[in-house]
């Protein structure tokens, strides 16, 4: 049977990617953030999950208001690395793992989660801007994503509390995967931000830390917010980490965090976390 | 607006409102389009245009997000940089 074996809660920044693509690692305004990676780039290496499975948005990339799906999961072989102005990223297309996808999709109908479902579609850096700071892309990926999308960027947002019921039937779906998987949850987003409006370059490091505690030992009481909660306290985009309770709602509700960074040199505080 | 904005995700569309920025946005207003001209992110968010499409047109024109947010807050790029913990890292 497949087996979830940890989980990890990261921002997914655009300029992570573009400091990982411009080579940074070294750069001192940089070095603070790709090392708080470190210790998830070796988690992941000892341990070799064969699938993440990714709770990420898209960035008006791949979806656009014409259709904006509140969660849809990808059931390819393969997905593209999205053009998002600048031409894709040089990165191996992402590799999917169809058989495990559609299992979840069908576990996820079944109980009473009627998602989207896409295929042949390229995923933006949502997905792919924290990836490379964790796994290696060369010569290729050392294993395959399942990419769970969520509507986080135009309202009607789903509320906290379905996103985190949401992580635990996907927990219970994938675990009653036949084959003998080792899975590795990620909850993408975050932590406080805010791009737009008069608040635009808000950040509170006191609600972050408070998030970043809660989401370990108490995240019913982060699942009982309002999405306004969030937006007031982190700001209007870093509400987005209710994409966390995914993760975490996957994860058996006694998992630890074994690891965690934080770092806020701009607009978006970055921060990674790794649960067992 | 926002539908010529994330139009900029295709090479095509892009190279066309580079080379020829009035052709490529022919379906825009008057107004509209002399937003996109100034590249006037403070008018173009508030008249509705989505963030994530913003970014579209800023990497298409070389623009940084920490521009657009000092646009939006009405301060210059570097004064909005004395506001940050890390200035460099952008």
């Amino acid at each position: 049977m497949a087996r979830i074996i940890g989980g990890i809660g990261t921002s997914h920044v655009p300029t992570i990617g573009m400091a990982f693509d411009k080579g940074k690692r070294e750069d001192p305004d940089w070095k603070p953030l790709f090392q708080g990676y470190e210790r998830v780039a070796r988690w992941l290496e000892e341990k070799r999950p064969d699938v993440l499975v990714f709770c990420f948005n898209d960035h008006a990339t791949t979806f656009f208001f014409d259709h904006y799906p509140t969660f849809a999961l990808g059931v390819s072989e393969q997905y593209s690395i999205a053009d998002e102005g600048l031409g894709p990223r040089r990165i191996p297309p992402l590799k999917g793992h169809a058989a495990l996808s559609r299992h979840i999709a069908r576990a996820l109908i079944e109980d009473e989660f009627d998602l989207s479902v896409f295929q042949d579609l390229p995923l933006d850096h949502g997905l792919h801007s924290p990836l490379t700071l964790m796994w290696p892309s060369k010569p290729d990926w050392p294993g395959r994503v399942v990419p769970l999308v969520v509507n986080v960027i135009q309202q009607p947002l789903p509320r906290p509390s379905r996103c985190f019921a949401l992580g635990r039937a996907l927990g219970k779906a994938i675990e009653s995967y036949p084959e003998d998987l080792k899975v590795a949850m990620v909850g993408t987003g975050g932590l406080s931000h805010q791009m737009i409006g008069e608040r635009a370059g808000f950040n509170d490091e006191r609600w972050d830390r408070e998030f970043l505690d809660l989401i370990e030992r108490d995240p019913e009481r982060l699942a009982r917010m309002s999405v306004e909660d969030f937006m007031r306290r982190g700001g209007n985009e870093g509400a987005e980490v209710i994409m966390w309770l995914i993760m975490r709602g996957a994860l058996a509700p006694a998992a630890r965090k074994i690891h965690q960074n934080y770092y806020l040199p701009m607009t978006t505080a970055m921060a990674v976390a790794l649960f067992e | 607006m926002n539908r010529f904005l994330h139009g900029l995700t295709m090479p095509e569309r892009r190279k066309l409102f580079l080379e020829d920025p009035e052709k490529a946005m022919s379906a825009l207003s008057e107004d509209e389009k002399a937003m996109v001209r100034r590249l006037d992110w403070k008018a173009m968010q508030d008249y509705g245009a989505s963030f994530f499409c913003l970014e579209k047109l800023a990497r298409t024109r070389g623009v940084s997000n920490p521009e657009m947010v000092a646009a939006f807050r009405g301060e210059t790029l570097e004064e909005f940089l004395k506001t940050r913990r890390v200035p460099g890292a952008r």
